[in-house]
C-alpha cells in the first residue's frame, strides 16, 4: 500500500559544500541517498519535498557538518494480506517468483491451483492448465501476498494464486 | 424307452414354458420352506442366481439329451406332470387365482415395454410354431407340478439371452408363488424394481461412501459400548464376605505360563465331579516377578488347583494379600498399544538400539513382527564370528546367545545398517540363501531369517521393546521408507508423527506459541500457551466461545498453529534444524516452510517450529555466519553458502563445494569497505553493486565480497548454494552501482574532487594539472656521495652512492659490502656546508640557493601562507588557477612581442575578472611593459625551459618540505607571474655564484623592478582591497618597514628602497629577491 510518510535523514556534508547552495546539495543528496532505497518495512519511492532543513551542525573533530533533513515521501510497504500485480520473473519446480515492482513474490506450487501444473518440457518451461493459464517468465499475476520477510536492505514475500481472482490477468 | 422317447417329445412341445419363468424350479423348495411376502421381497436376486445356476445345469443336460434320454428321470417326469397340467391350465381359467397371475403379468408388461417386446416375440414364434399361448392362462393349480423341467434345447438360448438382457423374468411373479401370497398380498413387482433401483444406487456410490453409510448405521461407537452399566467403584471393592487372593511363588518368566496352566486345568476339570476350587488366577508379569495370584476361598483350594503343576511352587510360602491391597492388584496399567507402522527401538541384541518399524503385532499381545534394517556382515568376518553362523553346534549357539544377552555388541564387529542385499549374501553364503517365493524376488531366507523388501522381518517380544520415547529421527525413519519405484519418498509421517507423540517433549512449547487443542474436549479452542510445567500447558483462549480464559490442556492433544505466511524457525531434532522460513503449506500438524536460505520447501511437523521474528536471515549460531568470507588455506577463500550444526558449506574461490568443520577455517575475513576492484569495462566496482557475467550463463548477481579478482555475488533466484556464485572481476560487467556511481558520470551532483580547493591540490598530485617533479639536469650530484641510510631494512647504514634514477639509487654500502637499491627519499645526505644530514631534495635543490637561507624563509612563510592562499585564490577562481600566471608568463613574450601596447587593453579590461589584472592594468602600460618585458627578458636568458621549470621547482617547495615552503614559493608565483622562475633558473643553473649578481646587477633592477612590482600592488589596492593587502601582508615579514613605504609607495618610486631593505635584513629573502629579481630585473632594465 502506498503511503505519504514524513521522515527524517541526517545528512553530513563536507565542507566544500558549505555555501549559498547548500540546501540545493542537501536536497540532491537526500535524493540520491534515499528514493528506490529500502527500508526492510518499506520502499521510498519518491521524495516528495524536504520540508524542513535543519542548521548545520559541525561535528568536532571533522570538519563533516551534519543536517537533520525532514521530509515527506511516498512510501510503498506491502502487506500481509494484500492483492498486488506482479510480473513473473523465473519459474521452477517448486513454484513462481514473480516481481511486484521492487519486491520479489513467491509463489510456491502449493499456492498454485492444483489444476495449474508444472510443464518442465514447455519452452520456457511454465505452469499450465492446459488451458488459457500460462504462468511463464514475463507473465503478468495477480498475487495475494500471505507473508512478508525483511532483511535489512531488502524485502521478501511469499505469494498465494490459490484463491478466486488471483492469477494470470 | 419309448415312452421316455415319447415324453420327451412332449418335453419339446412344452418348452417354451420356461420361457415364460425359469425359476419354478426352486418353486417348490420355497414352497417346503413356507414362503412368506418377505420372501417374495427377497425372490429377485434367488432368483437370479438360481436362474444362472440352472442355466448351466440344463446345459449339461441338454448335451446328454441328444443321445440318452434315460439319463434324465427327473426330467421325465416333470415333463409328464407339466404336460398334463398344461392342458388343464388352458381349461380352467377361471379361477380366481388366475386374475392375480393375469394382473401380474399384466403389470409386469405395463412396465417393461422392452421386455413386453420381447416376451411377444416370443409370443409370436410360439403361434407360429402352431403352439396356442399358454403363459397368460397357467392353472394355478400347476403350483404342485414341477413345470421347470420343460426344458429343451431352444430355450437354452432363450434363457441365456432373457439372462443377458436385464433379467426380463425377474420382476415376475411366478403362479406358484402368488398361490403362497396370502389374500391380499402385494404381488406386483413394485418393490422388486425398488430393491433394484437400491441396489443400483448402491453400487454408483463409490465404496467409500458405502462403507461409510454402513459404518454410520452399523458401526458400535466405543463410547458407548464401554460404560454401558455404571456402578459405583466403591461398591466394587472386595470386602471381607470375597474370596481371598493368595501369592504363590513361581518360577520367574514363567509367571503367564503357570497362569495357562491352571486354566488348562480348570477346563478340563469344570465339568467333573471334583471341578478346581479356585475362582481366578492371574499374573501381575513384571511388576511381580516370580508370583502368581489365586483367588480362591481356602488356602487348601490353592492347594489341589496347583498340585502337580510345573514351575509354580504351592508348598513354599503363600502370601495373603491383604483386602485392601486386592484393588491394587487389578490395578490396569495401561499397556502401549502399537500399532502397525509406528516405530520402537529393540532393548538388545545385534540390534540394540536400532529403531524397527511395526510390521504387525501378533494378537496374544506378547509379541510384534518387526522391520530392522539388518546389520549383515555376509559372511566377511567369518573367521571371528564363526560360532555365530553356526547354528548346528550347541555349544557355539549357547556362546552366542550370552553374547547376545548380556548386549555386549562390539561395535567394530557389529556391521553397518544397510538392506538386505541377496548378491552380497551368495558370494559367501549361498548355502544358507533361500529365495521364498520365485514371484516375488525380494522376500529371502537367509540363516534363517527372513528379509522382505531388504528388510529384517522378525518376532520380538514386547519386552524386549522399547516403545516409549523412540524418538525417530528422520535421518532414521527414511531408511525404512524404501524409496518408491519414481524415487520418491513415501514417509509415513502420520505413523511417525504416533511415535514422536508418545516422547513427551514438554519443551517443545514455550509461553508465547500459538497453540490449538486438536484432541479432547477442548478441541478446536485456540489460544497463546501462557506457561507450562511438565506435560500441562495452561493456554489463554484468543478466539472462540472461551475467549479470554485460561484453560490447562495436556501437551498430548496440543499442536502449534500456523497459519500461511508465518516466518518461523525449525527448532526440533529434525535435520532441518534451525532452517528459518516462511510456512507455504499446512497440512495437519505438517506443515511446509520455504527456508529462507536455501529457497526450498522442507516438510516438517509443527511441533518442531517457533514463530521467528520477521526479520534477520538467523544463520548459524556460531562464528560463522552465512555470506562469510572465510580464508580456508593461505591461497583459498571461500564464501559461507550454508551452515549446519556441525558444519559449513563453503563455496571457494574457484567455484567448488566443499563441507568444512569450523576449525577447518583459519579466519573470516572481514569484508572491507572500501574494496574496489574493476570489470572488464574499467568502471569501478564495490559492494552491493549490480554485475552481470558476460561470458557464460550471463548470471546477475549483488557483489557481497571482493577477493583479488575473484567477485562472490548473490542472486536470490538461484537456488544452488543458496545463491551464491563466484565470478573473476574482469568477466562481469556493471548492471547498476549503488548509489548510482556509473551513471553518475559527471551530470549530476557535485563532484567533491572538483569543487574543493584542498583536494583539488591534493588530487592535483595525479591529476593532469599535477606539477611535474624537480628535474635536476646533468649529472646527478648525489652520485657519488657518501650517505645514510634513513629508512626501511637498511636503515641507519653508510653508503656510497653509485648510480641514480629518477627515485631510487644505488648505493653501495659500507658494512656488506653490496651494493643495494633504495629510494632517494630515505637517503640522508651530508650537508657539505653544515655537516647536517639532509634529505635528497635539500640537497639536491636546495644547495643552490643556499641552505642557510631556508630557515629564515621558513621564518617568514607561515605568516604568509594564509594570506598567499587568499590572494590567490580569486586569480585562480577567475582566471583559472594558476595557469593564468603560466599563461602569463608564457604567453608573454608573444604579446609582447605580437603587440605590446594593444595588449595592454585588453588586460584592463580583464581587470574586472582578474585581481592582479587591474594592478596592471592601473599601473598603466609602464608596468605591464617592464612586466611583460621582464619576462621576457627572462626567457630570453635562461631559454625556453625556465616556464617549465617555475611551477617545477615551486612543486618540488611545496609538496616535500613544508607547507609554509610551498607557500612562500608560490607568493611569488601569485605575486608576480613568471617573475620567480627565473630565479630558480638562475638558482640551479648558477649555484652559488648568483647571490653577488643579485646584489650587484639586481639591487640596481630591484629599485627599478620592485616599483614596478609593487606599483601594481596599490594598484590592486584601488581595485580589489584583499589582494594588495594580502600582498602587503606577504611582505609584511620582510620587515615592518616596507609597509609604510608601501604606503607611501602607492604614489610613487620610494619602495624601491623599502624592498631592498628586507631583502638585505633577511638572508633567505634576498634569495627570493634575487630568485624573483633577476627575471624583473633582467626584464625590467631591457625595456
Amino acid at each position: 500500500m502506498f503511503f505519504l510518510y514524513e521522515l527524517e535523514r541526517v545528512i553530513s556534508l563536507h565542507p566544500s559544500f558549505f555555501g549559498p547552495r547548500v540546501k540545493e546539495y542537501l536536497t540532491n543528496r537526500l535524493l540520491e541517498d534515499v528514493e528506490g532505497t529500502c527500508t526492510g518495512q518499506y520502499y521510498i519511492i519518491c521524495v516528495m519535498d524536504a520540508y524542513d532543513i535543519s542548521e548545520g551542525r559541525v561535528i568536532p573533530g571533522s570538519a563533516v557538518a551534519e543536517y537533520t533533513v525532514h521530509y515527506r515521501a511516498v512510501v510503498w510497504r506491502p502487506f500481509k494480506g494484500e492483492t498486488v500485480d506482479a510480473i513473473v520473473s523465473s519459474v521452477n519446480r517448486m513454484g513462481v517468483f514473480a516481481d511486484v515492482g521492487p519486491l520479489p513474490v513467491f509463489v510456491s506450487y502449493h499456492l498454485i491451483p492444483s489444476d495449474i501444473k508444472w510443464d518442465p518440457n514447455a519452452t520456457p518451461p511454465q505452469y499450465t492448465d492446459n488451458g488459457d493459464q500460462v504462468i511463464e517468465k514475463g507473465t503478468h499475476l495477480r498475487i495475494k501476498l500471505m507473508g512478508t520477510r525483511s532483511d535489512v536492505g531488502n524485502m521478501f514475500a511469499i505469494g498465494s494464486i490459490k484463491e478466486d481472482f488471483l492469477g494470470t490477468l | 424307452m419309448t415312452s421316455a422317447a415319447l415324453l420327451d417329445q412332449d418335453f419339446g412341445s412344452e418348452s417354451e414354458d420356461d420361457n415364460f419363468n425359469p425359476a419354478p424350479a426352486d418353486d417348490s423348495d420355497n414352497d417346503a420352506a413356507g414362503e412368506s411376502d418377505n420372501e417374495v421381497t427377497e425372490r429377485p436376486r434367488t432368483n437370479g442366481s438360481e436362474q444362472t445356476r440352472r442355466s448351466t445345469r440344463d446345459e449339461g443336460r441338454n448335451e446328454d439329451d441328444q443321445g440318452d434320454t434315460s439319463a434324465r428321470p427327473k426330467e421325465q417326469h416333470s415333463n409328464g406332470r407339466s404336460g398334463g397340467i398344461g392342458g388343464a391350465a388352458e381349461d380352467d381359467d377361471a379361477v380366481g387365482e388366475d386374475d392375480d397371475d393375469i394382473k401380474a403379468n399384466g403389470a409386469g408388461e405395463d412396465d417393461e415395454d422392452d421386455e413386453e417386446d420381447e416376451e411377444d416375440e416370443d409370443d409370436e414364434d410360439e403361434e407360429v410354431s402352431g403352439r396356442p399361448r399358454k403363459r397368460a392362462r397357467r392353472d394355478p393349480r400347476n403350483q404342485f407340478l414341477d413345470v421347470e423341467a420343460e426344458v429343451d434345447e431352444e430355450d437354452e438360448g432363450d434363457e441365456e439371452d432373457d439372462e443377458g438382457q436385464a433379467d426380463p423374468f425377474i420382476a415376475d411373479t411366478h403362479p406358484d408363488d402368488l398361490a403362497d401370497l396370502p389374500v391380499g398380498a402385494e404381488t406386483d413387482d413394485r418393490r422388486h424394481r425398488e430393491l433394484d433401483r437400491q441396489r443400483e444406487l448402491d453400487q454408483q456410490l463409490d465404496a467409500e461412501k458405502q462403507a461409510q453409510r454402513l459404518k454410520e448405521r452399523y458401526g458400535r461407537s466405543r463410547t458407548t459400548a464401554t460404560d454401558a452399566v455404571v456402578v459405583p467403584k466403591r461398591l466394587l471393592l472386595p470386602s471381607v464376605e470375597d474370596p481371598s487372593i493368595w501369592g504363590v511363588r513361581c518360577k520367574p518368566g514363567k509367571e503367564r505360563e503357570v497362569v495357562f496352566a491352571i486354566m488348562k486345568r480348570v477346563e478340563e476339570r469344570v465339568m467333573t465331579r471334583n471341578p478346581l476350587p479356585i475362582i481366578s488366577a492371574f499374573e501381575r508379569g513384571g511388576t511381580m516377578m516370580g508370583y502368581v495370584y489365586v483367588e480362591a476361598r481356602k488356602q487348601a483350594d490353592i492347594f489341589t488347583a496347583l498340585d502337580g503343576l510345573s514351575n509354580v511352587y504351592p508348598r513354599t510360602k503363600i502370601v495373603l494379600v491383604a483386602i485392601k491391597e486386592m484393588p491394587d492388584l487389578l490395578r490396569v496399567t495401561k499397556s502401549q498399544q502399537l500399532q502397525p507402522g509406528g516405530y520402537v527401538r529393540l532393548k538388545r541384541g545385534k540390534y540394540a538400539g536400532d529403531l524397527a518399524q511395526i510390521d504387525d503385532v501378533e494378537t496374544n499381545g506378547l509379541e510384534a513382527s518387526l522391520r530392522i534394517v539388518p546389520r549383515l556382515d555376509y559372511g566377511l568376518n567369518e573367521d571371528t564370528n564363526a560360532p555365530m553362523i553356526d547354528n548346528g553346534v550347541k555349544g557355539d549357539a549357547q556362546k552366542r546367545k550370552r553374547q547376545g544377552g548380556l548386549g555386549l555388541v562390539n561395535p567394530a564387529a557389529r556391521p553397518p545398517q544397510r538392506l538386505f542385499s541377496d548378491v552380497e549374501a551368495k558370494k559367501k553364503h549361498s548355502k544358507y540363501l533361500q529365495a521364498m517365493s520365485t514371484f516375488d524376488k525380494k522376500h529371502w531366507t537367509y540363516l534363517g531369517e527372513t528379509y522382505i523388501n531388504g528388510f529384517l522381518i522378525k518376532d520380538f517380544k514386547f519386552q524386549y521393546l522399547i516403545t516409549e520415547n523412540v524418538n525417530p529421527t528422520l535421518e532414521e525413519v527414511t531408511k525404512f521408507t524404501a524409496g518408491a519405484e519414481d524415487g520418491t519418498e513415501n514417509l509415513d509421517l502420520t505413523a511417525l508423527a504416533a511415535s514422536l507423540k508418545n516422547s513427551t517433549a514438554s519443551d517443545s512449547y514455550l509461553p508465547g506459541d500459538m497453540v490449538e487443542v486438536y484432541e479432547g474436549e477442548q478441541q478446536g479452542v485456540c489460544g497463546k500457551a501462557v506457561s507450562v510445567r511438565g506435560d500441562i500447558v495452561t493456554v489463554s483462549v484468543t478466539d472462540g466461545e472461551l475467549r479470554g480464559q485460561s484453560i490447562e490442556v495436556p501437551v498430548k492433544g496440543l499442536r502449534k498453529r500456523f497459519s500461511e505466511g508465518d516466518h518461523v524457525k525449525v527448532i526440533g531434532g529434525s535435520r532441518f534444524r534451525d532452517e528459518v522460513g516462511m510456512v507455504v503449506r499446512i497440512k495437519d500438524d505438517r506443515v511446509t516452510i520455504l527456508s529462507d536460505l536455501s529457497m526450498q520447501e522442507i516438510t516438517v511437523f509443527s511441533k518442531d517450529l517457533r514463530e521467528a521474528s520477521d526479520s534477520g536471515v538467523a544463520g548459524g549460531l556460531g562464528l560463522y555466519d552465512i555470506h562469510d568470507l572465510v580464508q580456508l588455506d593461505p591461497a583459498t577463500v571461500g564464501c559461507v553458502t550454508k551452515v549446519d550444526r556441525e558444519s559449513l558449506r563453503v563455496l571457494d574461490q574457484n567455484g567448488s563445494i566443499r563441507s568444512v568443520i569450523p576449525s577447518q577455517i583459519s579466519n573470516k575475513i572481514e569484508r572491507r569497505r572500501h574494496a574496489v576492484a574493476t570489470d572488464r569495462n574499467g568502471s569501478e566496482i564495490r559492494y552491493d553493486d549490480t554485475v552481470r557475467e558476460v561470458g557464460g550463463e550471463q548470471k546477475q548477481g549483488v557483489i557481497i565480497h571482493i577477493y583479488r579478482s575473484f567477485l562472490f555475488l548473490h542472486n536470490r533466484e538461484q537456488t544452488e548454494n543458496s545463491g551464491i556464485f563466484v565470478v573473476r572481476a574482469t568477466n562481469v560487467a556493471t548492471v547498476a552501482a549503488k548509489g548510482g556511481r556509473v551513471t553518475q558520470g559527471g551530470s549530476n551532483g557535485p563532484d567533491l574532487t572538483k569543487m574543493n580547493p584542498a583536494m583539488q591540490r591534493n588530487g592535483g598530485a595525479n591529476g593532469n594539472s599535477a606539477m611535474p617533479p624537480p628535474k635536476s639536469f646533468g649529472r646527478d650530484r648525489a652520485v657519488g656521495q657518501t650517505v645514510t641510510i634513513r629508512r626501511g631494512p637498511y636503515k641507519g647504514l653508510l653508503g656510497i652512492v653509485k648510480d641514480t634514477t629518477d627515485s631510487e639509487a644505488r648505493v653501495e654500502l659500507h658494512t656488506k659490502g653490496r651494493t643495494i637499491t633504495v629510494a632517494k627519499d630515505t637517503l640522508g645526505f651530508k650537508d657539505p656546508l653544515t655537516g647536517q644530514s639532509i634529505d635528497y631534495q635539500r640537497f639536491a635543490g636546495g644547495r643552490g640557493r643556499g641552505g642557510g637561507g631556508r630557515g629564515g624563509f621558513g621564518g617568514a612563510t607561515p605568516s604568509r601562507v594564509p594570506e598567499w592562499s587568499g590572494g590567490r585564490t580569486p586569480t585562480a577562481a577567475a582566471a583559472g588557477g594558476r595557469t593564468p600566471g603560466w599563461g602569463a608568463a608564457s604567453r608573454t613574450p608573444a604579446w609582447s612581442g605580437g603587440a605590446q601596447s594593444g595588449r595592454t587593453p585588453t588586460w584592463k579590461q580583464d581587470t574586472m575578472s582578474g585581481g592582479r589584472t587591474p594592478a596592471y592594468g592601473a599601473d598603466g602600460g609602464r608596468t605591464v611593459n617592464p612586466y611583460a618585458d621582464g619576462n621576457r627578458t627572462a626567457y630570453g636568458g635562461a631559454g625556453g625551459r625556465t616556464p617549465a621549470w617555475d611551477p617545477g621547482a615551486r612543486t618540488s617547495y611545496g609538496n616535500p618540505s613544508s607547507d609554509a615552503f610551498s607557500a612562500g614559493s608560490k607568493t611569488p608565483y601569485g605575486d608576480f607571474g613568471g617573475s620567480k622562475t627565473p630565479a630558480y633558473n638562475s638558482d640551479t643553473t648558477f649555484g652559488g655564484s648568483r647571490t653577488p649578481a643579485y646584489t650587484s646587477s639586481y639591487n640596481d633592477s630591484w629599485a627599478s623592478n620592485n616599483r614596478p612590482y609593487d606599483a601594481p600592488t596599490p594598484g590592486k589596492d584601488l581595485n580589489t582591497a584583499p589582494t594588495p593587502s594580502n600582498g602587503y601582508t606577504a611582505a609584511t615579514p620582510a620587515g615592518a618597514a616596507p609597509t609604510p613605504k608601501f604606503s607611501g609607495y602607492g604614489a610613487d618610486a620610494p619602495t624601491p628602497g623599502g624592498a631592498p631593505t628586507p631583502y638585505s635584513g633577511q638572508p633567505e629573502t634576498p634569495a627570493w629577491g634575487g630568485d624573483d629579481g633577476p627575471r624583473y630585473e633582467d626584464g625590467t632594465p631591457s625595456p
